[in-house]
């Protein structure tokens, strides 16, 4: 019986001594300091502060009218009233609009034929031709909507009219006219809007890149200086290895469930960013969320045996990890070996999760995929994590007599 | 001369020494090189999950169905259970479902006018959007079915009837990328940017080294005392390494990959290399305002990071705030955007952006700036290094 007890009290002591001392090791080392919180929580400022006009809204068009007629007019108005496109110039020809769209003063040129009218006084089809500027998708997605739901709108006006004109009454010209019809309901954002997609999917790669690269540079300099955390347990016979993660991992559970509150919660309630959620739930996906990135850290980081070299050989990571949460370009459309890449980041899970509970009101019983997925993580990642420790131990152990330890 | 020469070698035998720095260059770009080709594929997604709830049963539902799933952009989920269906949607297993009510095909025979409703996630930016256009497009053209088959009994033809079904007609053209292949686009700046990124930190940590492991001094000594020639002699290799992959990189996007060209790849090579040129200078700088090594490269990290977004080739740049419009002029990929923009899309040639050369020459006026400084902190190798 005393041996036992004896046993969990070392193990308390020993988990409480390594995580008072990763504590301090974070809070002693500027660099880390800085990654952690002027980069964790400044990238959320300051993304909020770039996209906060998600949309672009009556984007400058020039148009060519060479028919000059009512019903080109009426199309023109229209087109100048959508939300998306704003009429600025009209040109004598197509040549001077595609100048001003090469000098960026319009994005978009409407060209109307000099027959446009008379054919559609005599009944007949009239062309309408659109030039997009694709220097940007989002300059041709407005002018696709607002010349395309303008046409919509035309059509059913002059479909009606002619109807009405070949003397059909108006309770059949309405029927003929539209003879389905369509409710749409697009929730969550129904404009589009690049500010919602974009930073619900940014905050969480935050919380996982800043640590990453942040307990990185500890595990770098740690290696540099030949007093690599790795080396504790030797002491303790190689059995220290759970003792060893767990309390470093409390650490960091600790710094990141207050850096992570503030961006999960604060961040958008500070900038009237879409919160469905209870904040209780919120918390909770904190939780898992964190362990998971943690023991991700934690193996990977094996890796960086030099301070400053997490930087140079992972920062571009970053992009690749926001592609792959789906939420830019579609799941569906990702290769097959790419959902397998992904599948070894918590991001990929953690993003989705925090989407689904905060911007479209999911209950925690709809994430459970998520949540399997990052359990099933954290699991294989502690796993990895602790037969990384365990051989850089016995690594350390064979060379502790050479001078430089770690190769160049 | 000599001297030169000698920075020159030693700087060659550490890039030996170090795998780090040829994994972080070489390595690092022909992994996103294969990444973002390879996940753009053909440009445009299909087989976007749309459910559907048909309530009807009828041909004419079926026959919505199977166009749909037909549509190169849409792949039908069925389902029965309307709850089911929103719960998908909204955790972005399916992009949308459209419902199909009951009496569908009846209403539309006899001229009842049916509902078809449809529910779009709208979070999914590329996907919701897509398949919004994807419903609406087959929506329309039922009811265009429908019409047809009336004016068809009136005793129309059927150049009378598309008269009357679609009066107007659109004809889209886009200019500089005609088939809207989203790797185009993406691929066309991003890429560049993550060069961009790789110069920045490379140069940073090069540089940045020599104060951390404290051999400044030695290196200065490699140059006879010159500063000038120990930073000349340092950068070359690397001006050399990053011109190379730069003009690999323009070569790929538009020999290979074949990205449409308007104008000559001799000013797009011209473009890489001021890209590159005005990144090591915007380094330099960084370096020299905080010769500590992980400061600078944190510091580079941030900027290469949202160099991307103030690039402004997703969002555009006029829409942001003000005061961050003027901020974008300090990322040489904004300047290397604008450049790509007018020789790809339009073929301008210098006329169209000369400015932008003009912007990315003010670079190089950067590092004298902080000579000194940095001079100064490889003397007395005075800054903390950790």
């Amino acid at each position: 019986m005393r041996k036992t007890d004896s046993f969990l009290r070392t193990w308390f002591r020993n988990w409480y001594d390594i995580f008072v001392n990763e504590l301090r090791l974070i809070f002693s080392d500027s660099g880390v300091m800085i990654i952690f919180f002027i980069g964790g929580l400044l990238y959320p400022v300051l993304y909020n502060l770039i996209y906060m006009n998600g949309t672009v809204d009556e984007m400058p068009v020039a148009v060519v009218d060479l028919s000059g007629g009512s019903y080109s007019r009426r199309y023109l108005q229209k087109v100048d009233a959508t939300r998306e496109c704003e009429i600025l110039i009209y040109c004598s020809s197509l040549e001077e609009a595609q100048r001003l769209m090469q000098q960026r003063v319009v994005h978009g040129v409407i060209l109307i034929p000099a027959d446009f009218d008379k054919r559609l006084v005599s009944g007949e089809q009239g062309f309408i031709s659109t030039y997009a500027d694709m220097s940007s998708f989002l300059y041709y997605k407005c002018l696709t909507m607002g010349t395309s739901l303008t046409m919509l709108d035309e059509i059913h006006q002059i479909r009606t009219e002619r109807y009405a004109a070949a003397g059909e009454d108006g309770q059949v010209t309405y029927q003929l006219t539209k003879p389905v019809l369509y409710d749409e309901s697009m929730p969550f954002n129904k404009p589009f809007s690049y500010t919602i997609f974009f930073i619900s999917a940014a905050l969480m790669l935050v919380i996982q890149q800043t640590m990453f690269y942040g307990s990185s540079l500890l595990a770098g300099t740690l290696r540099e200086q030949n007093r690599s955390f790795a080396s504790m347990p030797r002491h303790l016979q190689g059995l220290g290895i759970g003792r060893v993660l767990l309390g470093r991992g409390a650490a960091y559970m600790t710094v990141y469930l207050c850096i992570g509150t503030i961006i999960a919660l604060l961040i958008p309630w500070l900038f009237k960013l879409p919160q469905h959620a209870w904040w209780g739930d919120i918390m909770v996906l904190l939780v898992f969320f964190i362990l998971d990135c943690i023991f991700f850290t934690f193996t990977w980081s094996t890796l960086i045996w030099r301070r400053e070299t997490v930087f140079v050989l992972f920062l571009s990571v970053s992009p690749i990890c926001m592609f792959l949460t789906g939420f830019s370009w579609p799941n569906t459309a990702i290769p097959e070996v790419w959902q397998w890449v992904g599948y070894l980041f918590p991001s990929t899970f953690g993003c989705r999760a925090f989407i689904n509970l905060n911007t479209a009101g999911c209950s925690l019983a709809d994430v459970a995929p998520e949540f399997r997925a990052m359990i099933i993580q954290t699991v294989v990642y502690y796993v990895l994590a602790y037969m990384a420790v365990f051989a850089e131990n016995r690594y350390l152990a064979r060379h502790s007599s050479t001078n430089s330890t770690y190769p160049q | 001369m000599k001297n030169l020469y000698k920075v020159i070698r030693r700087e060659l035998d550490i890039i030996r020494r170090r795998p780090v720095y040829i994994l972080a260059s070489v390595g690092v770009l022909a992994v996103n090189i294969v990444f973002y080709a390879s996940l753009f594929g053909d440009g445009l997604p299909h087989d976007l999950p749309i459910g559907l709830i048909d309530q009807d049963r009828s041909s004419t539902s079926r026959a919505f169905a199977q166009q749909l799933d037909a549509s190169q952009l849409g792949k039908v989920i069925y389902y029965d259970d309307m709850h089911l269906a929103r719960k998908d949607m909204e955790t972005g297993r399916i992009t949308s479902y459209v419902v199909i009510p009951e009496g569908f095909n009846a209403d539309l025979q006899s001229q009842r006018q049916p509902h078809i409703g449809y529910y779009v996630n709208s979070l999914y930016f590329v996907g919701g959007a897509l398949a919004y256009k994807d419903i609406l497009t087959m929506v329309n053209l039922t009811g265009g079915a429908v019409q047809r088959e009336v004016l068809r009994m009136k005793g129309m033809n059927e150049r009378e009837i598309m008269n009357q079904i679609q009066p107007i007609v659109l004809d889209q053209h886009q200019i500089g990328n005609p088939t809207t292949n989203y790797g185009i686009y993406i691929n066309g700046v991003l890429l560049p940017g993550i060069l961009e990124m790789i110069v920045i930190l490379i140069t940073i940590y090069t540089l940045g080294a020599e104060l951390k492991y404290g051999t400044s001094r030695h290196l200065l000594e490699a140059a006879g005392g010159s500063f000038e020639k120990a930073l000349l002699g340092k950068m070359v290799p690397y001006a050399v390494i990053f011109t190379v992959l730069g003009v690999m990189l323009e070569l790929v996007l538009f020999s290979w990959f074949k990205y449409p060209l308007a104008g000559s790849i001799w000013w797009m090579f011209l473009d890489i290399l001021l890209l590159v040129a005005a990144s090591e200078a915007l380094a330099i700088f960084i370096v020299g305002l905080f010769p500590v090594l992980r400061l600078a490269i944190s510091v580079g990290a941030i900027v290469s990071v949202l160099g991307f977004s103030l690039a402004g080739f997703t969002l555009p740049v006029e829409v942001m705030p003000p005061y961050l419009q003027g901020f974008s002029l300090i990322f040489p990929l904004r300047h290397y955007y604008l450049f790509h923009v007018q020789e790809t899309i339009w073929g301008s040639g210098f006329a169209g952006w000369w400015q932008e050369v003009v912007y990315l020459l003010l670079f190089f006026f950067l590092p004298p700036m902080v000579m000194k400084r940095l001079h100064g902190a490889y003397i007395k190798q005075d800054y903390e290094k950790d």
